[in-house]
Order: C-alpha cells, then sequence, then structure tokens
C-alpha cells in the first residue's frame, strides 16, 4: 500500500479498476447477493437519500431502502438476532448513528448493506425544476421518521458493495423507473419552515437548523437533495457533510472567540470502532490542531505509521484541509463543547486510527467519537506537561514521533496581545 | 452635523484601511476632521486613524460619533466610477449617511455607536528602531515569508532591516541596508510577528510611498504612513509573537 492510498482512500487515484484496499471486504457481499435479481424493493426508509459525485456534475440521486427481508435469513453472523431486534426496536436504526455505538464494524456495515440504492440521473441546477423523482426523494428527505417506500427499478439489483471515509457504507444500487411513498412524512417544525425560506442564505440556514439540534444527518440530506437556501442545487452528499461540518464549525468559532479563554488544561479520551480520541484544551486564544495517526494496518494504511496534521489559528483556515472532512468532522464537537462552557481555548486533537478500525464507515465516525470522548469524565491537569504524559499513556504510537508533527503544540511562539502593554 | 465630499479613492482607501482591523467601526467627527481608534476583537491588531478637514474637498462637521458597517459600505463604493467624488451627508434624524455620486443617491443605515466596541486604549511604545521604506518593498517582504511560513521575524542587525521566516523545510530572508531604504534609525530589534496580520496590514500600507516601521525587541510594530497628501494618516499596531517553552 502506497502514501497514495492515504491521500485517496478508495476515490481510485491510482487507476486500477477496483480499489485493493475496498476488494477486502468483498466477502460482506453475502448479504448483497440476497438482493439480486429483484426489480422492485418496499421497505421503511429510515429516511435517507444519497447524491452520488463520482460523475459530477451528474448526479446520480435518490432514495435508499431497506428490503424488507428478515435479517436472520441473510445469516449474517451471530449478531443477527440481536440488530434484528434493535431495528424492532427503533425504526430509524439503519440511519440513526447515535444507537450505533455498541456495535462491531462488521454489524455497521451489515445493516448499511441492507439499503439499496434507487438511482436517477440529475444535474445540480435540477432542484429548481419540478422533476416528480427529484419531488418525491426531497419529501422523502424532509421526513423524521422512516417511511414506507417502493421504488420499481429497469433492470434487477447487482451486488456491489461501496465503502468510503466520508459516506456510510451502503449496498447495492439500480437505476429506478419510479418510486412511490407510501404514507405521509413527519416533518419536524424547525424543518419545515427553513425549508420554505427561499430568502435566506444555505449557510444561514444550516446554522439556525444546528442550532435547533436538526441532526447533521438530516441537514446534509436536506442540502444534498437541493431543499436549502436561496439558490438551490442538488449536491453530492459527500461534499454536503463536510459542508455541514465546515459551516456550522465557523459559525460556532465566531462566537466561541468573544467568549474568555478556558482556565483550567482539560482532557477528554474515548474510542469508537478504533478511532481513539484524545482532546486536550488548553488556555489561551481560540486556535486548534489535530493529528491524524494512521497505525499500521489500520484501513487506509500500509505497513508503517502515517502521521496527518492539520490546525488553524485564531483566524481561521485557508483552504480545503489535508486531513479532508474529518478535519472538520472532528472538529465540530469540540466546537460544540466549547460553546456549552461559554469558552475559547487552544485545542489539540490527536485521533489514532488503530488497526480495529479496518472498514471506513464514514467520517460520521469521527464526528461520534469526538463526541465520545467529549461525554466522557474530563481529566484536569495542573500544567500541559502532566496532560501530555497522561495522554502518551494511552496513545498506542510513541510520543516522539507525534510530537514532532504537531505545529501549535509546542510552539515557541506565544501570540502577545496589544492589551499588555 | 456632518457634511462633506471627498475623492472616491480617498474614501476607499480609507475604508480599506479601517477594514484590516475590523468590520465596523466609530466614527468620531470633530470640525477638524475624522478620527478612528480600534483594536480587532483577538486584541492583537490596532488602527489608528486621522484624516483631516483639508483632506476633503469640502468640510463641514460638528462633533459627532457614528457607526459604520465597513463591509457595506466598501460594496456600496465598489460601483463609483474613480476619480469621482462622493457628497456625504449625515442624516442624524433617521440616522443614515446620504451618499451622492455620479448622480446616484444611496442612503446608507448607520450602526448605533454604542453597539460597537469601544475606542481601545493606544499603548505607549518606546520603540528602540525606525525604518522607513517604500510600501511596495514591505508588501515583497511579506509576501516572500508567506511562501514558507505563519509567522515572519522583523528586525534591525548591522545598520540594516532584515525580514526573514522559517518554515518546516524552507528559509527565506531579505536584508535591506540604510541605502536601499529611505531612512533607518538603528537600534536594538527583532520581533516575530503572525504573518495573516501582516498580509492584511499590507494591502493597505502596500500602496504607499513611504512607510515607517517602529520595531522593538519582543515588542508591538507600529506601521506609519501618510495618505491624502499628508492630509491624513494610518497607524497600524501589531502584537508580537513571543517564543517560549
Amino acid at each position: 500500500m502506497s502514501e497514495l492510498c492515504h491521500k485517496c482512500k478508495g476515490k481510485g487515484l491510482c487507476g486500477r479498476a477496483v480499489c485493493p484496499v475496498v476488494s477486502r471486504f468483498n466477502g460482506m457481499k453475502k448479504v448483497t447477493e440476497k438482493l439480486e435479481n429483484r426489480t422492485f424493493v418496499f421497505g421503511a426508509s429510515p429516511p435517507s437519500v444519497f447524491v452520488g459525485s463520482r460523475t459530477y456534475p451528474k448526479l446520480s440521486a435518490g432514495p435508499l431502502v431497506p428490503p424488507d427481508i428478515d435479517i436472520p435469513d441473510l445469516k449474517i453472523g451471530p449478531s443477527s438476532e440481536f440488530l434484528s431486534n434493535r431495528i424492532e426496536k427503533n425504526p430509524d436504526f439503519l440511519e440513526n448513528l447515535k444507537l450505533w455505538h455498541d456495535l462491531s464494524i462488521e454489524d455497521v456495515i451489515s445493516i448499511r448493506s441492507m439499503m439499496v440504492r434507487a438511482k436517477h440521473t440529475f444535474m445540480p441546477s435540477d432542484a429548481k425544476t419540478d422533476n416528480i423523482l427529484l419531488a418525491k426523494s426531497q419529501e422523502l428527505a424532509l421526513s423524521a421518521k422512516p417511511i414506507d417506500t417502493e421504488v420499481l427499478f429497469k433492470k434487477p439489483l447487482s451486488s456491489d458493495l461501496n465503502f468510503d471515509s466520508t459516506l456510510m457504507p451502503m449496498g447495492p444500487s439500480g437505476n429506478m423507473k419510479d418510486f412511490k411513498i407510501a404514507e405521509n412524512p413527519k416533518v419536524p417544525r424547525a424543518v419545515d419552515y427553513l425549508v420554505y425560506d427561499t430568502d435566506a442564505l444555505a449557510s444561514d440556514v444550516i446554522v439556525e437548523m444546528a442550532g435547533k439540534n436538526v441532526s447533521n444527518e438530516q441537514i446534509s440530506r436536506l442540502m444534498s437533495i437541493g431543499l436549502l437556501g436561496r439558490d438551490r442545487k442538488l449536491v453530492p452528499t459527500r461534499w454536503s457533510i463536510t459542508a455541514i461540518d465546515d459551516i456550522s464549525g465557523k459559525s460556532l468559532i465566531s462566537e466561541i472567540k468573544d467568549y474568555p479563554q478556558i482556565r483550567e488544561i482539560t482532557l477528554f479520551s474515548g474510542n469508537l470502532f478504533g478511532n481513539y480520541f484524545e482532546i486536550l484544551l488548553l488556555p489561551g486564544s481560540f486556535a486548534f490542531e489535530m493529528l491524524e495517526i494512521w497505525m499500521p494496518k489500520a484501513v487506509w494504511s500500509g505497513e508503517r505509521t502515517v502521521i496527518e496534521q492539520d490546525h488553524e489559528d485564531f483566524y481561521g483556515k485557508r483552504g480545503y484541509s489535508n486531513l479532508t472532512g474529518g478535519y472538520y468532522a472532528g472538529r465540530l464537537p469540540v466546537l460544540e463543547y466549547l460553546k456549552s462552557i461559554k469558552r475559547q481555548a487552544f485545542a489539540f486533537v490527536i485521533r489514532e486510527i488503530r488497526p480495529e478500525y479496518y472498514a471506513p464507515l464514514g467520517v460520521w465516525v469521527v464526528r461520534e467519537a469526538a463526541r465520545t470522548s467529549i461525554e466522557n469524565p474530563k481529566k484536569i491537569f495542573q500544567t500541559k506537561s502532566d496532560a501530555l504524559s497522561d495522554m502518551e499513556k494511552r496513545i498506542i504510537t510513541p510520543r516522539t514521533e507525534w510530537e514532532a508533527a504537531t505545529k501549535l503544540l509546542n510552539n515557541r511562539a506565544v501570540q502577545m496581545r496589544l492589551d499588555s502593554y | 452635523m456632518f457634511k462633506a465630499s471627498i475623492n472616491i479613492d480617498l474614501l476607499k482607501d480609507s475604508i480599506a484601511a479601517l477594514s484590516v482591523i475590523v468590520d465596523e467601526v466609530r466614527l468620531k467627527i470633530s470640525s477638524d476632521g475624522i478620527s478612528v481608534k480600534a483594536v480587532d476583537p483577538a486584541n492583537v491588531a490596532m488602527v489608528v486613524f486621522d484624516l483631516k478637514s483639508s483632506a476633503f474637498e469640502n468640510y463641514e462637521a460638528s462633533d459627532v460619533e457614528i457607526g459604520l458597517d465597513l463591509i457595506k459600505i466598501t460594496d456600496i463604493l465598489g460601483i463609483v466610477e474613480r476619480g469621482s467624488i462622493v457628497d456625504l451627508e449625515l442624516d442624524s434624524e433617521s440616522q443614515k449617511l446620504n451618499l451622492f455620486f455620479d448622480g446616484l443617491l444611496y442612503k446608507l443605515s448607520l450602526l448605533d455607536p454604542s453597539t460597537i466596541r469601544a475606542d481601545p486604549r493606544v499603548p505607549q511604545l518606546d520603540l528602540p528602531a525606525k525604518v522607513v521604506l517604500n510600501g511596495q518593498d514591505l508588501r515583497r517582504a511579506v509576501k516572500a515569508a508567506e511562501k514558507v511560513s505563519d509567522h515572519v521575524t522583523l528586525g534591525v542587525e548591522n545598520n540594516a532591516f532584515y525580514m526573514q521566516a522559517k518554515g518546516d523545510t524552507d528559509f527565506v530572508r531579505l536584508d535591506m541596508t540604510a541605502n536601499e531604504l529611505i531612512d533607518l534609525d538603528a537600534g536594538d530589534a527583532c520581533s516575530l510577528f503572525s504573518i495573516e496580520y501582516l498580509l492584511d496590514i499590507i494591502k493597505s500600507a502596500g500602496k504607499a510611498n513611504e512607510v515607517t516601521l517602529s520595531i522593538g525587541r519582543d515588542f508591538p510594530i507600529l506601521i506609519y504612513f501618510e495618505i491624502a497628501n499628508a492630509g491624513g494618516s494610518v497607524t497600524f499596531l501589531l502584537a508580537p509573537r513571543i517564543e517560549s517553552d
């Protein structure tokens, strides 16, 4: 595996027809094969829609629908019973990643590979037309609760399992002939009035929705299917996820900058699917630094540890992060925490990706792992070096390696303020 | 009361200089002219701005303070033809600033000055070194440093002004001897600054023929230049970054 795999993460930059990393998971095909040779699928969409970016500006968009088949039938392993129980209790289980923290990676792939993706080709500007397939997809996206959906495909479904660093795994896909929504969508009030606001800018709508506790997943759903803002467009799901992490983040940062500095050296740590987080908050004006440590044998890395770094200071980021969507997804929960305690701080975050994270599940894992860590009890330290020694105990990669990669953490230079002269 | 006429280019330059530091300002208007003191939210950079009444084509005013949205006025001034004269008149009744140019009247809503951060205290600095150089040279120095790092050292050494920046792998240094400068008062000076701020500052200072830098050791820098043929002046103050371990 090369350096390139790191940068590419399955996008196909190496020119191979099939990504060797991704093909590792073809064993999972079992689930999807069960769905082969069907031309129609009926089931309760959690709800979920997907807009693919691969052929941009042509977009293949449509709903994701789990077919009505029993999980035990799929013989996906010992957890089948457990999963089908969960789905019964939580109808939106297939899309509600908050409920997945105690699953294994295999479980997540299993439940997501049940999601059949119905596609139709659109152009971004189709959001302004009244295309009927799009209108129905939009209606579906508005719902907060699962919604019975029936999809007719042009050809029988074929098996194909996709993996990606930003997106959640998905099952087989097919071009749809038509689809029907079999019940009325349940639209939350905040979503309802903001979606019909055609004068506001999409970024303002996103910030307002985030403030009203509409989940990132739902906002991303609405944005990608062309339901937000003044100048509506279809947006690939992949882009909308990070756009929302960044837009919500930027608005939080501008608030945080007005708060006093944190007093205590605070440390959070936690883990989700082998994404190990250490989040250190140090007194200082707002700045954010993140290290990604890809341990050998973790999903995109080869035989050696790869450490990537990115940061922003008080004046924000210029350009797109070299850590891609993970930077913005990891930053958001830290900002939400700082806002909740009304403090600004220099946040230093380490994400150690361990071999347990063998299959990419989507950038939500980064966001949820950081959130989980912040929900864990905090530790307070007297000095920065005490905190770092404590972090060192839990990070597997030697401190000398990651400390050398930091830029802000041990930055010799402290920005002074004019009011101290 | 405030009623004045001003050349658009001077007005744009003035607004641009203030925009480096803040988005909203309190303009202090008096019979002598207009002055502003503003500090950025992080308390790292400050601007002290003065425009004498003589810089205007016409000027009539009594003491008044107004709040101006700089982003909005920058946007409006974008449509004014170069070389035009803009007539300004304060309508204190409706809290609007009437802008009249090229036959067009624009009534700009003002901000309540009390909602804008109060004037900062300007630190009294005794800076040992003084460097006078062309704005273009300062711009070039900062742009070069930007290529390798996000901070830059400015100082005076061996009777020359220098800039140096260290990146992770690369390094740049520029030395300008007294001959290449307009003027130099050598002294003990060496301070580190954030490029981000300097990049904004040179957008404004880079146009000036003469820019005066006052530098100390690990002390704020003072960047001074005149506008409107000495009819006004702009001073930026920027706090240093200090190496510590």
